[in-house]
């Protein structure tokens, strides 16, 4: 019992100490490779900040939906358009609401380039999310507050 | 009757759409003062026209409340007026008042309730700018600079624009992406 109680805390410290201390900076370079590394999955992208409040608002709602679909193939994945100043508030924000650790912190060299090579038709408002299929390619976008219902619709059809 | 939903299909398009584009001449519209008084932007506007949709409630466009007054005192002398637009249904027209006497507004800032003028120019965050030429026609917009840390600006990117549009020159970089926080607009979840 007390074996098993250790492995198991042992295996929880080094999940722990797998993942990065801070949030993993973003670049194009660096988004491209994360959308190819998540192939076989269907990935809901969710760009976000510390200061937009629908953003923190609609989270938990988001975070749900992935626990609901998880075991079908959806991965959440929280990138933050913070400013270096509140990284670690946006951590913190992300281990508190449960989100899927890695986080991420988009830190491209020109962000209107970042922003149009994700969509030109995307603003840079937050919130925005991006629905990719398990090939790799954005099939949807939603700008500002989501309409989780459509949200949900959306991605039950790539599921 | 399949017409007729046709062209209420259509004529609906073009009342939410967007209708003023860049390079475009931008129609009259109507927004409201912080009493609630209709006013057409044809006496508001001047010359040249900045128009800019702000918040009271997103950082990011409360990151630019000092550059906003410090533009304002730099181009007004110069023959520029400003529109200052709320279109956020969760900012109701007291708190827009407030929030403006708070921050010093040297300027007004007016309403626009339903977010119709929002919608006619595509504008989707705060803070986000667009500039009018002599001839009404849309010559920037997007972002006041970029960076809203200002110690990281590295492009004045609506100072740019006017001084082109005042000087008759093109502008260099006549749109860029307005990051900022969403228009809260009716009709859209909560």
């Amino acid at each position: 019992m007390t074996r098993r109680l250790v492995l198991l805390l042992g295996a929880a410290l080094a999940a722990a100490l797998a993942q990065p201390a801070g949030l993993i900076p973003l670049d194009e370079a660096g988004f491209r490779k994360l959308i190819a590394s998540g192939k076989g999955r269907v990935l809901l992208v969710d760009f976000w900040a510390t200061y937009c409040v629908p953003c923190r608002a609609e989270m938990p709602q988001l975070v749900a939906l992935e626990g609901r679909y998880r075991s079908r193939g959806l991965k959440l994945i929280a990138i933050s358009a913070d400013e270096p100043e509140q990284e670690a508030g946006a951590l913190e924000f992300l281990r508190k609401q449960r989100v899927p650790l890695p986080g991420y912190i988009k830190r491209p060299r020109d962000d209107d380039q970042f922003i149009n090579a994700i969509d030109p038709k995307w603003s840079g408002q937050l919130p925005a999310l991006f629905l990719y299929d398990r090939q790799g390619a954005k099939v949807k976008s939603f700008f500002g507050e989501t309409d989780l219902a459509a949200l949900e619709a959306a991605l039950r059809k790539l599921l | 009757m399949g017409r007729w939903l046709l062209a209420a299909c259509a004529c609906t398009a073009v009342l939410w759409g967007q209708e003023f584009k860049l390079g475009s001449q931008v129609g009259d519209f109507g927004v409201q003062d912080l009493h609630g008084n209709a006013v057409q932007y044809s006496a508001l506007k001047g010359n040249v026209t900045v128009v800019v949709f702000i918040a009271t409630q997103c950082p990011v466009s409360n990151a630019y409340n000092e550059r906003m007054k410090a533009l304002y005192a730099d181009y007004t002398p110069k023959g520029v007026k400003f529109v200052f637009l709320n279109a956020n249904r969760t900012e109701p027209a007291a708190d827009v008042a407030r929030h403006a006497q708070e921050h010093g507004f040297p300027f007004p800032v007016y309403k626009d309730d339903a977010n119709l003028v929002a919608d006619r120019f595509g504008a989707t965050a705060t803070p986000e700018s667009f500039v009018m030429d002599q001839t009404g026609a849309i010559r920037y917009h997007g972002s006041i600079d970029d960076s809203q840390q200002i110690q990281r600006v590295s492009s004045q990117r609506l100072r740019n624009a006017l001084d082109a549009v005042l000087a008759g020159r093109p502008v260099e970089q006549p749109e860029t992406k307005a990051f900022g926080c969403s228009i809260q607009k009716v009709g859209k979840a909560s």
